[in-house]
């Protein structure tokens, strides 16, 4: 390719739901290679953006580029060099974490005998082997969120889109799962979440962005949007409201 | 430190059973909102209600409005018993329940188990069938009315009441048994033996009660129709008919018996209850197995997929194939596809026969008495139960869809998988039916017939319900009860799936006109015409369907995604 395309490139995309507008024109350009971290309060539209930016959304207008395909114009190309993770981890929990793997591969098109040792890999690695026999739907919420980790990266995409990969995850898992990703990216992978977890996003990324009320309030670098303070003080500037009690809830202390 | 616990002193306000209506009112009313369509396919299944109410009326007031008294007993007798059955039965096998307010919601409230029961069962009573059948069981108080005067009118309007109490009762008490025994792994084949063996009965019942139907004369009906009312079937329903006809003692005794069924009935939900507010926790982990043997690709397919390539298309066909047994939503499906097909083609070929052929020389050539024309209809309505099964099979994935609209797999292999998978559970059982059937009507020969009417109604039917199911997907609610609806639409659900039978009907009618027409010829062709209808009509649904599904897969996953 003699253009470089950036990993993802939204343009206006916008989307209301019954009137209310969930996501009011987003512009975001995710350079290749970068670990680009999606912040917001809850209700912020991170979902509803990473939604229509993977295929799973239609939006009322705008386009989004996956490596310069573009997801609604020619969806299998684009999906082809995606990963994804929904919210809420939305799986086949029917299933148990290895028939998970395959049928995600085989889904993808893949070798089976390539599925059979990379799912291996996978669920060795992400200490998913002991599950055996159990169910997706019995396991854990950390485990669940390995699982959904394990889909996503089995097929090799390019680029990786995880909705808050890190949420109802205990410290162990939430490390593994650190080190996974950063390893995806130093191999040249772009890595997209969405997070409210500031700690995580200070440590890994490399670009944030801060979405609220649908719209983007600060982008670039993390250096650039955190200046010399705290992400949790830029974040909490930028979204505003509340952050301590007044008068009320006396009650509470009685 | 410990915190003193202070009890309040302000008095806490009791909840009653008026809250939970409320509740419901409200509920329904929030669906509907911002969603014509949802509105106005309520009220035409409100109008269906009101249709099937009026001639329920006209049917029970019958009696009283010709003053023919001796058959009072017998049409309340019987009309009620059916009421009774059916709202014992059809939530089983059909319908499901309106589960606006689910039990599992309110586990964590302080309400005393009495306080739930009351008011989810006075929730329950708001609906448009609980209404209809109020309507039309009004026709029994018109007939005491006018046969007995005030008092037994007075009589009749209580009876009724309690009668309608109980229909809610009983249809709330048995799906919830059945979902705790389906819900839970363990008994689980149970469960499925136990409906398997409920159905087996069902069929001799029904063609015994058909013969003696037949040799009977009114008299002696009447008779039966007296037995049956002292049973709770019958008993809130004739307590009016009692008192006109001057038994006046029978009436509290029977509203007795009434009340009595009525409590074991809900204290026999109020059990079950229990379980489905703790949900699929009771359930139990499975146990941890390990031993697993071979790749993770080998563990995906089944036995019953083995044959299946090991790409693409199998592994839908595996996971589509694995999720028909493991989901109980799914397996309760299959379960009713077995019963139903197992019992309805005896009951219209046995029975129906000996009924239209009432004066027959004698019983022994009842049997005789089908044609290739009824046995084809049978098998069509067979054939259209087993496809409507697939009206809303996105709505059984619920969000987990994604996963395939990510990887963007092209609607029409995801379609033709999807019938795949579910062919090879129900085509075996088709295949059972048919062959069960040809031997019970004593004519081997007939086996083509029969098969080739169910496979070319079970094609086209699942060409039609693709179509519906990318069309008219909607998401189902996720608790544990796999007789659950969604929030109140159930009217409107229940109104798609008749069209969906409809439609598939239609499209199978050549094969009953071609069994009427063709005569003897039909018998040797019936086979490889019907299966090569069936087979061309999936394969064009799936090819249609499969077009529409490519354009519109994200909606269908926001459809099918429930609301939180």
């Amino acid at each position: 390719m003699t253009v470089e395309h950036p990993a993802l490139a939204l343009r206006g995309l916008a989307k209301r739901f019954d009137g209310t507008i969930a996501v009011a024109g987003v512009d975001l350009d995710v350079p290749a290679g970068s670990f680009y971290g999606l912040l917001g309060p809850n209700g912020a539209g991170k979902t509803t953006t990473l939604s229509m930016a993977v295929g799973l959304l239609r939006p009322d207008a705008g386009s989004a580029r996956v490596l310069g395909q573009d997801v609604w114009q020619d969806p299998v190309a684009a999906k082809r060099l995606l990963g994804v993770m929904p919210d809420g981890v939305r799986l086949f929990d029917r299933l148990t974490g290895a028939e998970l793997l395959a049928y995600n591969g085989l889904l993808r098109g893949m070798d089976p005998a390539v599925v059979d040792q990379r799912a291996a890999e996978l669920l060795d690695v992400l200490a998913l082997g002991d599950a055996g026999r159990t169910l997706v739907v019995d396991y854990s919420a950390g485990m669940k969120k390995k699982i959904g980790l394990a889909c996503a990266l089995l097929h090799g995409p390019r680029v990786l889109v995880l909705d808050e990969p890190f949420e109802a995850v205990d410290p162990v898992s939430a490390a593994l799962i650190r080190d996974i990703l950063t390893r995806y990216a130093a191999g040249g992978g772009t890595v997209v979440f969405s997070s409210h977890v500031m700690e995580v996003v200070e440590r890994l990324c490399s670009h944030v962005a801060i979405l609220a009320s649908g719209t983007i309030k600060r982008v670039g670098t993390i250096g650039e949007v955190r200046g010399d303070r705290s992400l949790e003080q830029v974040f909490v500037e930028v979204v505003g409201g509340r952050t301590a009690t007044g008068e009320e809830l006396s009650w509470l202390s009685r | 430190m410990a915190v003193p616990v202070s009890t309040d002193a302000t008095p806490v306000r009791t909840v009653s059973a008026r809250h939970f209506v409320r509740l419901k009112l409200r509920v329904m009313g929030n669906n509907f909102r911002g969603q014509g369509w949802r509105i106005a396919l309520f009220i035409g299944g409100a109008l269906l209600g009101l249709w099937f109410a009026v001639s329920g009326f006209f049917l029970f007031a019958l009696p009283g409005l010709t003053g023919e008294g001796q058959y009072a007993v017998l049409v309340a007798a019987a009309g009620g018993g059916l009421l009774v059955l059916g709202w014992l039965l059809l939530p089983l096998v059909f319908f499901g329940v309106d589960e606006t307010l689910d039990p599992a919601r309110f586990a964590l409230l302080p309400l005393t188990r009495r306080t739930l029961v009351t008011g989810l069962f006075a929730a329950a009573l708001v609906s448009v069938p609980v209404l209809a059948v109020l309507i039309a069981s009004f026709g029994l108080v018109l007939t005491a009315w006018s046969l007995g005067g005030w008092s037994a009118g007075l009589v009749a309007v209580v009876g009724v009441i309690a009668g309608l109490l109980l229909c809610v009762a009983a249809s709330r008490a048995l799906t919830s048994a059945f979902a705790t025994m389906l819900r839970s792994r363990r008994v689980r084949d149970l469960a499925a033996v136990l409906l398997a063996v409920t159905a087996a009965l069902l069929g001799p019942l029904q063609v015994f009660g058909l013969a003696a139907l037949r040799e009977a004369d009114w008299t002696r009906l009447t008779g039966v129709a007296t037995v049956i009312g002292w049973t709770p079937f019958g008993a809130p329903w004739t307590a009016g008919i009692d008192v006109a006809q001057g038994r006046v003692w029978a009436a509290p005794v029977k509203l007795l018996i009434t009340v009595v069924a009525l409590g074991a009935l809900l204290a026999w939900w109020s059990r079950s209850l229990e379980s489905a507010m703790v949900g699929a926790a009771s359930a139990g982990k499975a146990p941890v197995q390990r031993g697993v043997t071979g790749g993770a690709v080998a563990q995906l397919f089944p036995r019953i997929a083995g044959w299946a390539r090991r790409d693409r298309f199998g592994a839908l066909v595996a996971r589509e194939a694995r999720y028909w047994w493991r989901d109980a939503r799914r397996r309760a499906n299959l379960i009713t596809i077995a019963v139903v097909g197992i019992f309805v083609p005896v009951m219209i070929n046995l029975g129906g026969a000996g009924f239209v052929a009432g004066d027959g020389p004698d019983s022994t050539t009842s049997a005789a008495n089908s044609s290739p024309v009824l046995v084809t209809i049978s098998m069509l309505f067979v054939g259209v139960v087993a496809a409507v099964t697939l009206a809303n099979q996105f709505g059984f994935d619920g969000s987990a869809y994604a996963v395939n609209v990510v990887a963007g797999v092209p609607g029409r292999v995801e379609l033709g998988a999807r019938m795949t998978a579910f062919s090879l559970y129900v085509l075996p059982m088709l295949a059972f039916v048919a062959v069960v059937l040809s031997i019970v009507l004593g004519r081997p020969g007939w086996i083509g017939l029969t098969i080739g009417g169910l496979v070319a109604t079970y094609g086209a039917g699942l060409a039609v319900n693709s179509l519906v199911s990318v069309l008219g997907a909607y998401s189902l609610p996720e608790t544990s009860n796999p007789f659950a609806m969604n929030s109140g639409a159930g009217v409107a659900k229940g109104l798609l799936t008749l069209l969906a039978m409809l439609a598939s009907a239609v499209a199978a009618v050549p094969m009953v006109v071609a069994a009427a027409l063709l005569g003897d010829a039909w018998l040797w062709l019936a086979l490889p015409v019907g299966a090569a209808y069936g087979l061309g009509a999936a394969l064009l649904g799936a090819y249609l369907a499969g077009d529409v599904l490519d354009r519109r897969q994200p909606e269908l996953l926001a459809t099918v995604t429930p609301r939180r």
